[in-house]
């Protein structure tokens, strides 16, 4: 009969305190509520283009939710979530060019005829629409217990765009997904890819697709595990085949059901990820009632004490005022874990500041170094750029994930500081959800651009990392190409004839300096919007967590002072008044009690579903887990 | 000196290189290496073409290669198998040659199995081999040698490297080996553009994308084996042929279903027999069989009898993959009887005469004027290498260069390809076949059926002439397209000048 649920814990212990009067402890509660129904578990499938990624989003919902083609389909991310009736709804950033705190979107709701014009590269070439992304309603089982599935664009594809937005959404992900399909094995993209997705997400796994077309696909299994254990990514692997799957979905077939190898993958997911964030949300919950039901139980008992004996109240005032003192300094500036936050931000904004630069330094020094040894770089421009893009794209990644690293470490140490006496939640770090950077230059287009890729390329570049590494590049790209365009053939055949010795050595030598000017340049930019972007993301870390802290220090503030006030009026009230409330307490308390009870059950119960349940052993050991701080 | 076109068209250009190769032998005569160098581009010239088969790791370079040839010579494997460069030679007899980077040649025991060749490099490790050579008696090669490469992008980074230094080799400045590029892709990938582009811009006689074709292999595992995976792949290969970075970097695209087509060149009649038995299961029993490899393997009763009597499952899948059984067993049931008369319709369908097709009329065809121009880029090099910017020689090279409209003729249509000259879409579909974009034949330039007689040739190319005339004179065109004008207006003139007898 006491709930069970992490929600009713919640209504339940919000309908014992209404009695308080104290909206700000309700407060915490009605937000512990609200990320209990609204958090979602989020799961990326990434992966490069046809590997199969939409299939696999569609075979696990059990519907056609995604758009499949042969031909390169998926343009626009794709987030399937769960609800009561099919809702197909557009997502598009109004204002790109703006800061990352200042974007707004708009959501228009479409019909769900039109999704395909939206997400397909058929309806939206490259994204033209300039589409956030698609969220896609559906009611299946699988998504109800908060589970959203985000199918991405590929991660190389004709513009290798995607790639770098891609990596920006990872921290915010529960788990990833890898998809590769079974012709062949890892390359080494992909094995970069993984490398990095484990260390910042708790929960990466990699999906082989199409089993059912390869014949030799446990050889490339075998060797794709190889490779995981030889680049060191303890991700399971699960080898699929959407094909039977969609068979069985269609004849209703266990048989073939169980051969697809999807239910191994949804067992992953329901029991690792889902019952990881599970694990996380009643954790959270039961912190959140206690400390509540804790603070309100503290009062009754000081009132209580008063009552009883009223000869000891002046010193239980002396006592509560001075916990009362300690809890003003909390929110102090001066508080220790204020200056934990304070300087710890200083400092990783030095240090993730001083190892871009340092990276960005090393690719501008080979980069030169190449030019000085290589001869007219115009002949070789548009690979060597290119090669300045990703190495310079993958240089900002790996800082990233190390940012973000090291973000959450700081994070840890502050709560400690917190509260060096009770469990503290680390609040989990949500504020980098959505990164679309801004560019660093508009897309400004010349009117006749006789750069065919830059054109190509620039499409639907906005909004990401590469989308500004290209910018920069093709802006000077253009500068150069205008002095040696060799727009005219007549011209072009006697110059090739001519164009030798000392002429040709010192227009060499100008080239080859520009071309240096150019990756300059292009490096400063990336480092200004790239350093830019996470000077952003960290203050808005720290905003959080000063917030977070804040917050429980002013609502512990509070719950003294009610009990400093009931003691003093305890001191005024008459005999008959001070029987009652004697008599009142023991009965509240018990309720609280209850409360906590029903609290401290979350934390021992096994995860949501335990007829399917058996938990892997290697669970709970997630790194994601909320850590509790010890005291001490 | 009768009115017919030359039966090779760019036979003029030829002799002039080989003079010209001729002329620096002897100049540089007391420098053996050079002189050794030049000597091999100008054996090269009469030698069959060179064509290289590129791509990434496991795009089914080999298999093409053996569909190519119509022999299981190349060794395919699950696994990453092609680790050095391997040269498929015509020749009289069956011959292996492993070159060290060091060292002299060393010859290998020719082995075969199941048919096919197997190559034991007894030890040596693929970094210290430079290529191996393979010559073998075979119709299919002996127009071209095929040139069996690494795949890039692979996990090794080493084998990668042999690739990329074979195909653009600028490290050590030596000229590039192969004269034109088979690259395969299973989809357009950005390390793909990177490659083709390396084929780009390599000196003088440099034309964007006249040497390479790209090819949508394993075409049949589009949209997961479905029968008319062909059907979609090759719509694909429609859209890549018109996407202006594609078209800057290569002269056609095609898709082929390289298993399909290498299984179709070679197919046995025990393997005919196992499909024709297949077809005698229901269809129902036989669909849910070949729902999955595994499930093949697996299926007992009806599809094992069928099976098992003659070949091996696990040999007719890596023979013809799901899609082939899907589409050989579909076939028969369709009436093809006979093993002939289905191997013709696989290779057929596979997509692979496309390709010879394309082969033909942008390699075969033009064979002379890619030999010609590889040995000039190589001519060019050393004399740059060399430092030299004056003399006889020099002036020779330019002489060509400058005389050559064809090299022109290859310029304007790699222009055209990538956009950097911009002609009216309709003068510029006219201007790639006059151009000889689809063949170097007058007929096939001027958009005639072939065998036309030669009044009809030269009435069809004067109008042509006056046409470009006139678009030359429009003020409204810029300067490039006015000069690429008087270029097809040059080529309209060499048609008829070929056409017209000469009166003493």
């Amino acid at each position: 009969m006491a709930p069970t649920a992490p929600v009713e814990v919640v209504d339940f212990a919000l309908a014992t305190i209404a009695r308080y009067g104290r909206p700000d402890l309700e407060a915490r509660l009605w937000q512990a509520r609200v990320r209990l129904t609204d958090d979602s578990v989020r799961v990326l499938v990434v992966g490069e283009f046809k590997q199969g990624k939409s299939m696999l989003v569609n075979g696990l919902v059990g519907a056609p939710v995604c758009p499949v083609a042969d031909d390169v389909a998926t343009a626009v991310p794709t987030v399937v979530r769960h609800a009561e009736t099919v809702t197909v709804t557009v997502v598009r950033v109004l204002n790109p060019e703006d800061d990352l705190a200042e974007q707004r979107t708009e959501r228009v709701e479409v019909p769900v005829e039109e999704l395909a014009d939206h997400v397909g590269e058929g309806g939206n070439p490259g994204n033209r629409k300039g589409l956030a992304c698609v969220e896609v309603g559906v009611p299946r089982p699988i998504l109800a217990g908060g589970l959203e599935l985000v199918d991405t664009p590929g991660v190389g594809g004709l513009s290798s765009v995607h790639g770098s937005a891609t990596m920006a959404a990872l921290p915010s992900a529960d788990a990833i997904l890898l998809v590769s399909d079974a012709s062949q094995e890892y390359t080494a993209p992909e094995l970069t890819f993984l490398r990095q997705a484990v260390a910042v997400c708790p929960n990466v796994a990699c999906v082989l697709t199409k089993n059912d077309l390869y014949p030799e696909w446990r050889r490339v299994a075998e060797l794709d595990e190889a490779h995981l254990a030889a680049a060191g990514v303890g991700a399971q692997l699960f080898p699929v085949s959407s094909t039977l799957r969609w068979q069985a979905v269609l004849d209703n077939d266990s048989a073939l059901n169980e051969e697809s190898g999807y239910p191994a993958l949804v067992r992953y997911l329901r029991r690792r990820v889902l019952g990881q964030a599970d694990r996380l949300g009643r954790r959270s919950t039961a912190q959140d009632v206690l400390a509540v039901t804790g603070q309100l139980a503290e009062g009754l008992r000081a009132e209580q004490a008063a009552q009883r004996d009223p000869e000891s109240v002046q010193e239980l005032v002396t006592r509560l005022t001075e916990a009362q003192q300690r809890a003003t300094e909390l929110r102090e500036r001066s508080a220790r874990w204020q200056q934990t936050l304070g300087d710890g931000v200083a400092d990783l904004n030095a240090d993730i500041d001083h190892d871009l630069r340092e990276r960005m330094r090393e690719i501008a020094r080979v980069a030169e170094d190449t030019l000085s040894a290589g001869g007219d770089p115009t002949k070789t421009w548009d690979e060597f750029a290119r090669w300045v893009q990703q190495e310079v794209a993958a240089a900002a990644s790996a800082n990233f994930v190390w940012a973000t690293q090291r973000a959450r470490w700081l994070a840890r140490r502050v709560a400690e500081h917190f509260s060096e006496d009770s469990d503290q939640l680390v609040p989990t770090l949500r504020a980098e959800t959505i990164v679309p950077q801004r560019s660093v230059q508009p897309p400004t287009m010349r009117e006749v651009e006789p750069w065919g890729i830059g054109q190509k390329a620039l499409t639907g570049l906005k909004g990401s990392y590469t989308g500004m590494l290209m910018f920069g590049m093709l802006g000077t790209l253009v500068g150069l190409s205008s002095i040696v365009n060799p727009l005219s053939i007549g011209a072009g055949l006697v110059l090739g004839g001519r164009a030798i010795g000392d002429e040709r050595k010192r227009l060499v030598t100008r080239r080859q300096n520009e071309a240096k000017t150019a990756v300059r340049r292009h490096v400063d930019d990336v480092i200004f919007q790239v350093g830019k972007d996470s000077r952003d993301r960290l203050r808005a870390v720290q905003r959080e967590l000063r917030d977070h802290f804040t917050e429980q220090a002013d609502q512990a503030k509070r719950s003294l002072q009610e009990a400093v006030r009931a003691a003093e009026t305890s001191v005024k009230t008459s005999k008959a008044e001070q029987e009652r409330r004697l008599r009142e307490i023991p009965t509240e308390l018990a309720k609280l009690e209850e409360v906590r009870r029903a609290a401290k059950a979350l934390l021992q119960q096994a995860p949501a579903k335990p007829a399917s349940a058996k938990p892997a052993p290697a669970e709970g050991a997630g790194t994601a887990a909320p850590e509790r701080v010890q005291a001490g | 000196m009768n009115g017919h076109p030359p039966a090779r068209p760019y036979a003029a250009l030829s002799d002039a290189v080989r003079q010209a190769l001729r002329h620096a032998m002897h100049v540089y005569r007391d420098r053996p290496r050079t002189a050794a160098l030049l000597r091999d581009q100008l054996d090269r010239l009469d030698e069959p073409l060179r064509v290289a088969i590129a791509g990434k790791v496991k795009a089914g370079k080999s298999t093409l290669l053996n569909a190519l040839v119509g022999e299981p010579v190349a060794p395919t494997d699950a696994g990453e198998c092609t680790r050095v460069v391997t040269w498929y030679r015509d020749g009289h007899s069956p011959r292996v040659v492993m070159y060290p980077r060091s060292g002299a040649p060393v010859p290998l025991p020719v082995v075969r199995r199941d048919g096919a060749l197997v190559i034991d490099l007894k030890g040596t490790p693929a970094e210290e081999l430079d290529r191996l050579v393979v010559d073998w008696p075979s119709h299919g090669l002996r127009g071209t040698t095929l040139i069996d490469t690494p795949g890039i992008a692979s996990m090794s980074t080493q084998t990668a490297r042999r690739t990329l230094t074979f195909i653009d080799p600028e490290e050590d400045d030596t000229p590039t080996e192969a004269d034109a590029v088979v690259y395969l892709m299973r989809h357009l990938h950005t390390t793909d553009i990177d490659l083709l582009e390396a084929f780009r811009d390599q000196g003088v006689a440099s034309a964007g994308a006249v040497n390479a074709i790209a090819v949508i292999s394993r075409a049949d595992e589009i949209g997961a084996g479905r029968i008319d995976a062909m059907v979609s792949a090759r719509s694909i290969a429609q859209r890549y042929r018109a996407e202006p970075t594609v078209r800057g970097l290569c002269q056609d695209v095609v898709a082929v279903a390289g298993l399909l087509a290498e299984t179709g060149r070679t197919l046995r009649h025990a393997e005919f027999a196992a499909l024709a038995r297949l077809i005698r299961i229901p269809r129902a029993e036989l669909e849910a069989a070949l729902l999955s490899v595994d499930r093949f393997r697996r299926a007992e009763g009806a599809v094992a009898d069928a099976v098992d009597a003659g070949e091996n499952r696990d040999a007719l899948l890596r023979r013809f993959g799901l899609f082939g059984i899907r589409l050989g067993t579909t076939l028969i049931r369709q009436g093809t009887t006979d093993s002939p008369a289905l191997a013709a319709e696989l290779v057929a369908r596979s997509g692979l005469p496309d390709l010879q097709r394309v082969l033909h009329t942008q390699f075969t065809q033009r064979r002379d004027l890619l030999k010609a121009r590889s040995a000039l880029l190589a001519l060019e090099r050393v004399l740059r290498a060399d430092g030299r910017t004056e003399g006889p020689l020099v002036r020779e090279v330019e002489r060509i260069l400058a005389n050559a409209h064809e090299f022109t003729e290859l310029r304007l249509l790699g222009a055209l390809r990538s956009g950097v000259v911009r002609l009216p879409r309709e003068m510029a579909g006219e201007a790639e076949r006059l151009l000889g974009a689809a063949g170097p034949a007058p007929q096939v330039r001027l958009g005639l059926p072939a065998g036309s007689g030669e009044a009809e040739l030269r009435n069809a190319a004067l109008t042509t002439l006056h046409r470009w005339q006139n678009h030359a004179v429009n003020p409204l065109f810029g300067r490039t397209a006015t000069e690429a004008c008087h270029v097809v207006i040059r080529t309209c003139e060499g048609i008829i000048a070929a056409l017209t007898p000469r009166y003493p």
